[in-house]
């Protein structure tokens, strides 16, 4: 979240799209309801009425997969209306950049397209710099290749016309939805997004974000209380796990994994060079992976070895999630370890990642039950044990409750927890389990020479002897310390790139200032201003709790909203201040480079409007799912042309002859995931006992099913049974004339625990999106006939 | 003068998330018990003897066809003219000085009278087998946790209530903050109501429901019935004088659950379906 969840409470207007929180993030709606009394309107769309939808004010339904359309009809609307904010488009993002006369856009295809790579090449989409290589610009914005330009350009195609024959939406209730929200284009008038798995589990995903982001730079949003873009997270640390380098691609905080690929990365400099631009914040790259590397293997790393940049493995592959599992449905994956996750519920096209797990030689989980993918062997999973040959290890893992450490929440605070019971049993942390496996395998290899066992020998695993580590050990590596005089670092403007310093997670610098002031343990209830509590808990960056909020000020510093103001420049003490932590140089004075460039961590300091770095295009396109029941109105191009295909058995594809209904799978508030901790919880499992799809009443009369009867859905990838829930809430679409179908399912369900049912994952397909690869589990093809 | 208390339940800050629901399974130690599936996100037909609050999930739709999603949490309405209260022959069923209602097990003996009156079906009866392989019966439902009150506490439901939906106060206050909530939400819900029924002397559970109360299949107008009233305040102590306790409550069983009884073929008499 740019924002947080306490800071609803001063919107305007809550767009919620792709998200259903009063199920899914219940406690925001004690914000929300707070913003309701405030005056804020709530406005949720969405393909089904929701609970969310039951405590909105205005409610528009969609298709599953059309949320592009949506989007950039509102883009539309709200340059038509001129109900955007003027100075700040003009001064605080890109909109003003000329885009150099290489980029094109042309039937669905940006220029450079390579059709047998499935890739672009960027450099077309350049922005044209000067003699000194800034970028050119017109703050009048009516230069024809001005970002501006080409964006009006470009959403001019997406009429309301248009958008409700291929939304479904209807065109009254769609209108409505854009007045309310381009309302907050108004100075002082902020609104929010919130957003979730609908948003972003789509081969499109990422520009659907981008839409959210463009719309919101255009009404002034991005920096202000009661604004910004506010990816609701699904787990309670998942901010924390992509903070710290889960993700594929990652390193920790968000540098990237150097890839063998690209030979400017065969060396430490090479890869510095790649990967530091010369302006913006990022410029200060090299400090934060040399301050990593020597925070991964301490004294091994020097000046000498390239601080063991050699050490750290460089692959050549996409290693996410469904490339993975097709490797290991291929045979060429060995073995695996499974924290805490179960592919055989969760994953895409679960029936093959069940049937990949089965060419492993071994797999270990670490689970607190034994799950659905632990016992994917078993008889009760439907396989026959006699012929697989994995052998299988249960690590047994202990709850939250029963440890220590910290979680990071949606809006990037850093929330120390402390052990509250001991673990049952033989149940251990993860930090334990990590470090005796690691501590075991060094010994492993401590006697071995040669390229595999040099990077483990160079590690330097410095948490204490034992079982338990020493966790404080951990806390001070993450935040940093001198090499050489163990003091810790204040903040990550003190990292260096001379080896002097370790940090193993720069945008957590500063969480731990010195010693005995581990700020994650804050716990002061005090509201400092705008329910911003910046002393409870710890928020990178920083503390900084609204991210960009130079941006809530004009040019010369002055709040836009006086009354809900959360940083501004003060001439007086000649710095900026607040009651937020300005996201911004505070010494910066008037007149100084960059005073009014409020997005720091961009390059050129402004807002991207046009993002010419995304593999599928500098601005959202609309691109049919990858299963759709519909043709492309706005080009030839049915699909992401960027994502990557897989072929054959893995991921059978369907088509709307056999698979005419649309189909999407969502989350209830009673179980949570794959329902491994919430399905062994008899109140929990009572709630919610039976997996069930919701379908509508036409849909419903059309196949003469009646309510509780079950049903068969059926995809190109499987069939599973459910209980049917004919409802009001969905009602098919009306797409370019002709009527769609659509329904959706709980994906929650396995054949373990009190509450079982088949799994709606049998279902999805195994298709990514073309930037992070996420599954497209929000719309596919169905069909539905009863049992 | 006692303070009595009200729990005030506003349906329009609900958004159905059902902690409530566990929350006082979780407090009074109740079992799960899983239901079939009943064709909506509703677990329960009805509040059970071990399932004292339901959480009911009603798709409305007005008379111009727009659709609406309504919660409620269900459970004892405590009311201060208790029928339960009123036919329960060995006066298990008493009143405290919150003004809730509570059953005495140690009293009850399961004879199902109290089931039998209650205008809103809340209070049913639970089967046990004792030592010796014989089956009895007692009667469960809401206490409005009074062993918490007792202690200063709120309800655990009211406690766990993340949005304000719920509140707990002195009587007076929260129905003033009913009525004005009612005008509050007129725009967004123009048949709102505070549901405070007359005829049981008002209640102790207070709602502002989003629609009239047929919608979530409340009676418009529930009352003790005058059975009842005739029955135990009349006949009852006139019988036992004259023909013995024992036969008069082998009589009184009958009559109550053969003629006094609201109960027709399953369906309550003021209850039943309704379309704007």
């Amino acid at each position: 979240m740019t924002n947080s969840w306490n800071d609803v409470q001063y919107t305007d207007c809550a767009l919620i799209m792709g998200a259903n929180p009063a199920e899914n993030h219940p406690i925001s709606f004690r914000w929300l309801t707070k913003a309701k009394e405030n005056g804020g309107k709530i406005v949720s769309v969405d393909p089904r009425y929701t609970r969310t939808s039951a405590m909105s004010d205005i409610y528009a339904p969609l298709r599953s997969g059309t949320d592009i359309p949506f989007m950039g009809g509102m883009i539309k609307y709200a340059l038509d209306h001129n109900l955007y904010h003027k100075e700040y488009v003009a001064k605080y993002t890109n909109a003003s950049f000329i885009v150099k006369d290489s980029y094109k856009f042309e039937d669905g295809l940006f220029s450079g397209y390579n059709a047998e790579k499935r890739a672009y090449d960027k450099t077309q989409w350049a922005i044209e710099k000067d003699a000194e290589g800034k970028p050119v610009k017109d703050f009048t914005l009516e230069h024809p290749r001005s970002v501006f330009q080409l964006m009006k350009k470009h959403y001019s195609r997406y009429d309301v016309d248009t958008v409700v024959k291929i939304t479904g939406t209807p065109k009254d209730e769609l209108l409505k939805v854009y007045e309310a929200f381009c309302a907050t284009g108004k100075v002082g008038k902020a609104g929010t997004i919130m957003y979730a798995m609908g948003t972003t589990q789509h081969t499109v995903g990422t520009q659907n974000v981008r839409a959210f982001a463009i719309i919101q730079l255009l009404l002034g949003n991005v920096g202000v209380p009661g604004g910004g873009i506010n990816a609701m997270r699904g787990e309670s640390n998942v901010q924390g796990s992509t903070d710290f380098g889960l993700l594929y691609g990652n390193l920790t905080g968000y540098l990237n994994t150097p890839v063998s690929t690209d030979p400017l990365n065969a060396t430490l400099a090479g890869h510095l060079e790649k990967e530091t631009p010369k302006t913006g914040y990022w410029s200060n790259k090299p400090k934060f992976i040399v301050s990593l590397l020597k925070a991964w293997y301490g004294p091994n790393a020097t000046a000498a070895n390239e601080f063991g940049y050699q050490y750290l493995p460089k692959g050549n592959k996409n290693y996410s999630h469904i490339n993975l599992f097709k490797a290991m449905y291929d045979g060429k994956l060995e073995g695996a370890f499974l924290f805490g996750t179960n592919p055989v519920v969760g994953g895409p096209n679960a029936g093959k990642e069940k049937e990949a797990l089965s060419n492993l030689k071994w797999l270990v989980a670490v689970d607190l039950w034994e799950t659905e993918t632990s016992a994917f062997w078993q008889k009760e999973a439907g396989s026959d044990p006699s012929k697989i040959n994995t052998e299988v290890f249960l690590l047994p893992a202990c709850s939250s409750y029963e440890k220590e450490g910290s979680v990071s929440n949606s809006a990037r605070w850093m929330q120390y927890r402390w052990q509250a019971i001991k673990p049952l049993g033989e149940s251990r942390a993860d930090l334990e389990i990590i470090h005796e496996l690691m501590t075991k395998i060094k010994g492993l290899y401590k006697n071995e020479a040669g390229p595999s066992a040099a990077p483990i020998n160079a590690l330097y695993w410095n948490y204490g002897e034992g079982h338990h580590p020493d966790i404080d050990l951990v806390c001070k590596e993450i935040n940093g310390y001198d090499v050489n005089t163990g003091k810790l670092i204040a903040g990550f403007g003190n990292l260096k790139d001379d080896g002097s310093t370790c940090s193993g997670n720069w945008i957590y610098c500063g969480f731990y200032p010195e010693e005995g002031k581990n700020r994650a343990k804050n716990r002061d209830k005090k509201d400092t201003g705008m329910s911003l509590y910046l002393n409870w808990s710890y928020a990178w960056p920083m503390n900084r709790r609204i991210l960009y909020n130079r941006a809530s000020c004009d040019p010369s510093g002055v709040p836009y909203n006086k009354e809900k103001a959360v940083v501004w420049y003060d001439a007086a003490q000649g710095k900026w201040t607040g009651v937020d932590v300005p996201d911004f140089v505070a010494t910066r004075k008037p007149g100084d480079a960059g005073f009014e460039d409020p997005f720091i961590m961009m390059n050129d300091g402004v807002g991207g409007v046009f993002a010419p770095t995304l593999n599928d295009g500098p601005f959202p396109e609309h691109y049919e799912p990858y299963e759709s029941p519909a043709k492309n109105p706005f080009s030839s191009q049915e699909i992401n042309p960027t994502i990557q295909l897989f072929d054959g058995k893995f991921n059978e594809r369907g088509f709307k002859a056999d698979y005419p209904i649309v189909a999407t799978t969502y989350r209830v508030s009673e179980h949570w995931q794959s329902g491994t901790m919430t399905r062994n919880q008899e109140w929990l499992s009572e709630l919610v006992p039976h997996m069930y799809i919701e379908i509508s009443e036409e849909l419903a009369k059309e196949k003469g099913i009646k309510n509780k009867d079950k049903v068969i859905v059926s995809s190109a990838r499987g069939e599973v049974k459910a209980y049917a829930m004919v409802t009001k809430r969905f009602k098919p679409h009306t797409i370019d004339g002709k009527k769609v179908h659509q329904i959706g399912m709980p994906w929650h369900f396995g054949y373990k625990g009190f509450a079982t049912g088949d799994t709606a994952n049998r279902l999805t397909p195994h298709i990514g999106d073309a930037n992070t690869t996420i599954p497209e589990y929000k719309a596919f093809l169905c069909d539905v006939r009863r049992a | 003068m006692a303070t009595e208390y009200v729990k005030f339940v506003d349906v329009t800050k609900c958004d159905g998330c059902r902690a409530c629901m566990v929350a006082c399974k979780n407090w009074n130690d109740l079992p799960a018990e899983q239901q079939d599936f009943l064709g909506s996100a509703q677990s329960h037909a009805k509040t059970t003897a071990d399932t004292w609050n339901v959480l009911q999930y009603i798709e409305h739709e007005d008379s111009k066809g727009k659709l609406d999603y309504l919660f409620r949490h269900s459970a004892c309405f405590h009311c201060t003219d208790a029928a339960c209260e009123k036919v329960c022959p060995e006066d298990a069923i008493s009143y405290t000085d919150f003004g809730t209602v509570v059953i005495d097990h140690e009293k009850c003996v399961g004879c199902g009278y109290c089931v039998n009156n209650c205008p809103f079906e809340v209070i049913s009866l639970k089967e046990y087998v004792d030592k010796n392989g014989d089956k009895y019966r007692k009667a469960h439902k809401c206490t409005m946790c009074t062993d918490r009150l007792e202690e200063g506490l709120q309800p655990a439901c009211v406690t766990t209530c993340h949005t304000g939906a719920m509140e707990f106060g002195e009587k007076a206050a929260m129905i003033k903050k009913a009525e004005e909530r009612v005008k509050q939400i007129k725009d967004r819900y123009p048949n709102a109501m505070v549901y405070n029924p007359k005829g049981v002397g008002g209640t102790h559970t207070v709602y502002v429901l989003a629609e009239k109360p047929s919608v979530y299949g409340l009676p418009e107008n529930p009352k003790v019935p005058t059975s009842a009233v005739i029955w135990k305040d009349y006949a009852q102590p006139i019988g036992k004088m004259m023909i013995g306790a024992t036969t008069m409550a082998v009589v009184g069983a009958f009559i109550t659950n053969t003629i006094i009884s609201k109960k027709k073929n399953g369906k309550n008499e003021d209850g039943g379906d309704s379309h704007e």
